[in-house]
């Protein structure tokens, strides 16, 4: 009875059943197709860019005639010459922020004064992932006499309810006084001015004159933070003389009254999309000012594709500037890229000639200009780093951008300066005036996007599809490789017991691989001690960034040692190596598809490296049944991919390829890292969590003895 | 086989609890929606309580949805502060202690089992062939699981309800695996009480009470027995299957039943007295089971039910609030029949099913049927799709949390990001009970033809 039930013949099955395993019987064709397609699907993005548009049909752009004139230059000629003389009397005094607010006061609108200390910078990696709103105001104790003054002036939209606004910012730095800033807080005041007076106002409008002098995140940050987080403390004029002491020369001539009433935070309603915008160094384009666009806020976190649009719109077919975004200017000269480019153009050509509604032939100049845009853009996403104020905004859910005017004269020239402020004014009237019109939160348009031009964007729907390409294989091969230790298992059971009862014995089998995730949580748990190492070597005091890396890699390296101790070493449990691979796989699929959804271009730089490597991975000692030519191949790929995966020789190699200097500075690493946690960039927390370990493991299965099954076949 | 080093590893479970509770600050753990559900929140817990004390019927409102007995017994902890921790640490505190007594329930559950498995495979003559290739300390290994699994630990020091209630699934499925009758109705009229869906136990616990713990089904005990008397023949081969198959005795369940009468009207009193000025026990009612079975609150949590019912057109929802509910009811019976003989096991799925579908489900649902599966960690030895399992539920665990981020913090997701995670997990749920019942009846066939062998 026994032997005609296991005689029985199996049902076919499924089909679904049937493709498992025959891609996982050709996994390595597989993972090469898919990884090689990946590389090429990357390098075709430049190409598959699309021009923008406007989705939102509200905002309409353009639509009305502007009215910021030559009166406005007028106004802001006078507060030009009037803040030049605020400054000239008291260096780096307290002149400005008063004169400031007394024109803000002198047009009827709403005026405080938001003093700030700066941040101190804090290791708190996981910041990001926990509400942005819970981070307390800083208490200090004793008084501090360096702060930050923003002067924030409120004007009451007329036909608004107060639930919405706006909000302008411009830097500048209180204890300086820089022309260019002087000329940004003008701008600023003659647009303010001539918004106070207009009648189609909907929503308020704020304008932040952000104290730059600790940056100008710390100074917008600390306003963001205090309009959302009221503090209900004490009055606070009291708080203030606490915080600051009473020694103030700010209020000196005002009464107490008046000096509440400028300390009081006010508030205007929920914020609908601010803008950023400030006057930089004279550059030239072809005899047009030019407008740089800063978008890239925390995390790989952009504003909404349609707040980009209207200003690119409005500044390139109304106001005549030239936009241009950041860029990596190295790549626009490199002939490698042009190689590439010539490539690409010709297959666009030839797969043109197939199908006429494949555009994908972009000339040369385009893919090159593209690719470095891009290149830029993923960069920044990628580092988690915002690129200027607007990133603390982005930290509330307010869609910001960042303006950079460059006037393509000098700014002395009367004519220049004329015609420049004119078309600023006009443009940030504009797209005020647009963002007035949004009757909902920006939400039509893209939030996930790269520019690779400012008026070209790759979708999150196209620049996944690489990705995605280079994680199909993981799953795959994965499966293939516990399914083969699975099959060598019982191999060697049928060896050992040729009856039938040897068929119906209770093993194991399915649970041999919690071998291997002990090695992974061994692993995993010493990651996140490394990660959190830094919190309590930072407080070692005055110490060079070279000696705290040194700390740090010895105190891993001890850590290391120690879990090994009690936990056992990995090769003295017996882990197949295969099980090994295929639980770092897992684990590497795992982490990327969560760093995918967290900030993708980290994701898709790190996959460049990290799954090559896990997929190349082969012990050193089995690849010596190969045939010579592949174990040279495998050998060398190993050895390489293994450097590169390791996060400070990566880092080397990068810097020397952005600087071509070869010089080895550990301590750079520390400098590195620090910059990552202070801005709480999630790819910190990627590099310890998902990275690290996921070279740990593949150093583990390259270093594997391969000695258990053979010691095992020894025995039988 | 025992497992070494399990005191210090249970203890550095409980160490590693009154660390987090003690040291961890505030990690803000109720507030996440994996973890505390509108009925096991402390949060919510507390504002009943405040709302008792104010005179005021504790079901006021729409915040508590507990049961009565709960508020005088945590309400006045939810009271005290300390400074320098977080607000609830004293009932932290006690859900550490009742985290460890349901560990240590289990550990027991799983030797009572370990010894009803050893007595069927002796008779069975077995031992050898069965015992050699796997044999583990099932208890050891399923209360180690409950003490270091994540989301226990998650749910103990986010200070939510669960841990009592899983306690109180553990205590009636002891009680019943150890014949102790009144236990196993306290346990069982408490469980019910506090969640309702523990109700549909008593199908489980009635066959313990009246079989004994797990064993493989009779149609071996009868193979054995024939071929026993085909072998040498005697003419007490009646005897032989009578000694060994149990048959179902009605006094345990004829005292099961007076009891949870008993502490039916028990509860009902205490809750009646709780509630005496501020309440009546049909607010109780309605407020509790009514809260359950309507699925009133929708906000997200890791189940389905909350985006079903927020798409659903009203002049449906009744209809789908029976199916929903009924798709509980219907897979009792069927399961009953299927795994008659494994009471204990068929207590497992049957609490795996509820976690999969009832309308308020969080992770320590979770945390007590996972604890269950190691009690057959020796039948389980063949399951399938262990290692698709487990990184399935660590890739859930971790994607979930993002999945809320993305969607209510930074503005970039929607509710659809957030449910497909819910969907993921219920798919795993649905793996896990497939594998683990279809492995199970292959061990049992297996046990056939080795009897037959």
């Amino acid at each position: 009875m026994a032997s005609s039930t296991t005689e029985e013949a199996k049902p076919k099955p499924r089909l679904i059943v049937r493709l498992g395993i025959f891609l996982a019987s050709h996994h390595i064709l597989f993972s090469a197709l898919c990884c090689t397609a990946g590389i090429i699907a990357l390098l075709f993005l430049p190409s598959l860019a699309k021009n923008t548009y406007l989705s939102e049909n509200a905002l309409i752009p353009g639509s009305a005639n502007t009215l910021f004139s030559t009166e406005d230059i007028l106004e802001a000629n006078r507060f030009l010459k009037g803040i030049e003389a605020a400054t000239g009397e008291s260096r780096g005094g307290t002149d400005m922020p008063k004169f400031i607010s007394q024109e803000i006061k002198n047009l009827g609108a709403e005026v405080h004064y938001h003093e700030f200390l700066p941040d101190r910078k804090c290791f708190h990696p996981l910041k990001f992932f926990t509400s942005m709103t819970n981070n307390m105001a800083v208490k200090p104790n004793g008084t501090y006499t360096n702060f930050g003054i923003n002067i924030a002036g409120i004007i009451r939209a007329p036909r608004g309810d107060g639930k919405e606004a706006i909000v302008l910012v411009t830097p500048y730095n209180s204890q300086g006084d820089q022309s260019n800033e002087l000329l940004s807080l003008a701008l600023g005041f003659s647009v303010f001015s001539l918004l106070s007076r207009a009648t189609w106002l909907a929503k308020d409008i704020v304008w932040l004159s952000a104290d730059s002098q600790f940056g100008e995140y710390a100074a917008v940050s600390a306003w963001l933070n205090q309009y959302h987080n009221p503090m209900f403390l004490s009055d606070p004029v009291i708080l203030d003389t606490k915080m600051y002491g009473t020694n103030r020369n700010l209020y000196e001539h005002d009464d107490t009254t008046e000096k509440a009433e400028l300390m009081t935070f006010k508030r205007a309603g929920t914020m609908a999309a601010a803008l950023i915008f400030k006057v930089g160094e004279t550059r030239k384009y072809n005899d047009r000012d030019s407008v740089t666009m800063y978008a890239e806020a925390s995390n790989g976190q952009m504003p909404n594709l349609d707040l980009l649009n209207v200003v690119h719109y409005l500044a390139v077919h109304r106001q005549g500037f030239h936009v241009n975004i950041e860029t990596f200017s190295s790549l626009l000269s490199s002939s490698w890229l042009k190689v590439i480019a010539e490539v690409f153009q010709n297959v666009g050509s030839v797969l043109r000639k197939i199908n006429p509604d494949w555009k994908l032939d972009v000339n040369v100049p385009d893919y090159v200009e593209g690719t470095a845009n891009l290149a830029n853009s993923m960069y920044n996403q990628a580092l988690g780093v915002p690129t200027g104020s607007h990133g603390a905004f982005r930290d509330y859910q307010v869609d910001a951008v960042s303006l950079e005017f460059a006037p393509a004269f000098n700014l002395k020239n009367e004519n220049a300066k004329f015609s420049f402020l004119l078309r600023g004014g006009r443009l940030t009237e504009g797209v005020v005036r647009s963002v007035n019109n949004l009757l909902e939160k920006f939400h039509q348009s893209f939030f996930l996007y790269f520019l690779t031009a400012p008026s070209k964007f790759i979708s999150v729907g196209v620049y996944m599809i690489p990705f995605a390409l280079f994680l199909a294989p993981l799953p795959i091969v994965a499966a293939a490789l516990a399914g083969d230790s699975k099959t060598k298992g019982k191999l060697v059971d049928e060896c050992k017991t040729k009856d039938i009862v040897g068929d119906l014995e209770i093993g194991g089998e399915s649970w041999k691989w919690l071998k291997s995730a002990r090695v992974l949580l061994v692993i995993q748990i010493w990651a996140a001690l490394v990660s959190l190492l830094p919190y309590y070597i930072s407080q070692i005091p005055g110490a060079m960034p070279t000696q705290y890396a040194v700390i740090w890699a010895v105190l891993s390296i001890v850590i290391l040692i120690i879990l090994y101790g009690m936990f056992g070493s990995p090769y003295h449990a017996g882990v197949e190596w295969r099980l090994l691979k295929a639980t770092m796989i897992t684990s590497i699929t795992i982490g990327m598809g969560l760093m995918s959804i967290i900030n993708f271009a980290t994701a898709q730089l790190g996959a460049l490296i990290l799954i090559p490597m896990c997929l190349f991975s082969r012990p050193l000692k089995a690849q010596l049944e190969m045939n010579f030519l592949p174990r040279i191949i495998l050998f060398i790929s190993n050895i390489l991919l293994t450097v590169l995966g390791f996060p400070p020789a990566a880092l080397l190699v990068m810097k020397c390829l952005s600087k071509g200097l070869w010089t080895v500075d550990i301590g750079d690493f520390w400098l590195w890292m620090e910059f990552l946690w202070e801005w709480s960039s999630a790819t910190y927390l990627y590099v310890f969590l998902v990275h690290l370990p996921c070279w740990l493991l593949c150093i583990h299965v390259l270093l594997h003895p391969c000695l258990q099954p053979e010691s095992k076949m020894k025995q039988e | 086989m025992a497992i070494r080093y399990y005191w210090s590893m249970a203890v550095a479970a409980v160490g590693f609890r009154l660390a987090l509770v003690l040291f961890g600050g505030d990690l803000q753990l109720a507030s996440r929606p994996e973890v505390s559900t509108p009925l096991t929140s402390i949060r919510r817990l507390a504002e009943g309580y405040w709302l008792k004390q104010a005179s005021m019927s504790p079901y006021s409102g729409s915040m508590y949805h507990g049961s009565p007995l709960l508020l005088s017994v945590l309400g006045p902890l939810t009271n005290k502060r300390s400074v320098g921790h977080h607000n609830h640490i004293y009932c932290s505190l006690i859900f550490v202690a009742v985290d460890f007594i349901a560990a240590m329930l289990i550990r027991a559950t799983g030797r009572i089992l370990q010894i009803a498995r050893n007595r069927s495979l002796k008779s069975l003559e077995l031992t050898e062939a069965v015992s050699n290739s796997v044999d583990v300390s099932a208890g050891d290994i399923a209360s180690l699981i409950y003490l270091w699994n994540p989301w226990a630990i998650v749910t103990c020091v986010g200070s939510c309800t669960s841990p009592i209630e899983n306690l109180m699934v553990v205590v009636m499925i002891y009680g019943a695996c150890s014949r102790l009758a009144p236990l196993a109705a306290f346990g069982y009229v408490m469980a019910t009480h506090l969640s309702l869906y523990p109700a549909i136990l008593v199908v489980p616990i009635i066959l313990l009470l009246g079989y004994g713990p797990d064993t493989p089904p009779r149609k071996v005990y009868c193979l054995k027995s024939s071929s026993a008397s085909k072998s040498d023949v005697s003419d007490n081969d009646k005897s032989f299957s009578s000694r060994d198959v149990q048959q179902f005795s009605w006094t345990p369940v004829f005292y099961f039943i007076l009891w949870m009468l008993f502490w039916t009207c028990y509860v009902l009193l205490l809750s009646r007295l709780v509630l005496n000025k501020v309440g009546d026990l049909q607010e109780m009612f309605e407020k509790t089971y009514g809260f359950i079975l309507t699925v009133k609150d929708l906000s997200p949590n890791i189940g389905v039910l909350w985006y079903f019912f927020a798409e659903v057109f009203d002049f449906f929802r009744s209809f789908f609030l029976i199916v929903f509910n009924m798709n509980i009811a219907f897979m009792v019976l069927p399961l009953a029949i299927r795994l008659k003989h494994r009471p204990c096991f068929l207590a497992f799925v049957y609490t795996a099913i509820v976690a999969m579908l009832k309308s308020y489900p969080s992770v320590g649902d979770s945390a007590l049927y996972l604890g269950l599966l190691g009690l057959f960690a020796n039948e389980l030895a063949e399951m399938q799709f262990t290692f698709f399992l487990f990184f399935g539920y660590i890739g859930v665990s971790l994607l979930s949390p993002v999945m809320h981020n993305l969607w209510i913090w930074r503005g970039t997701g929607n509710a659809n990001f957030y449910f497909a995670t819910g969907l993921a997990y219920t798919c795993l749920q649905t793996v896990l009970v497939v594998e683990s019942v279809s492995s199970m009846i292959k061990h049992d066939r297996k046990l056939r033809l080795l009897v037959t062998a």
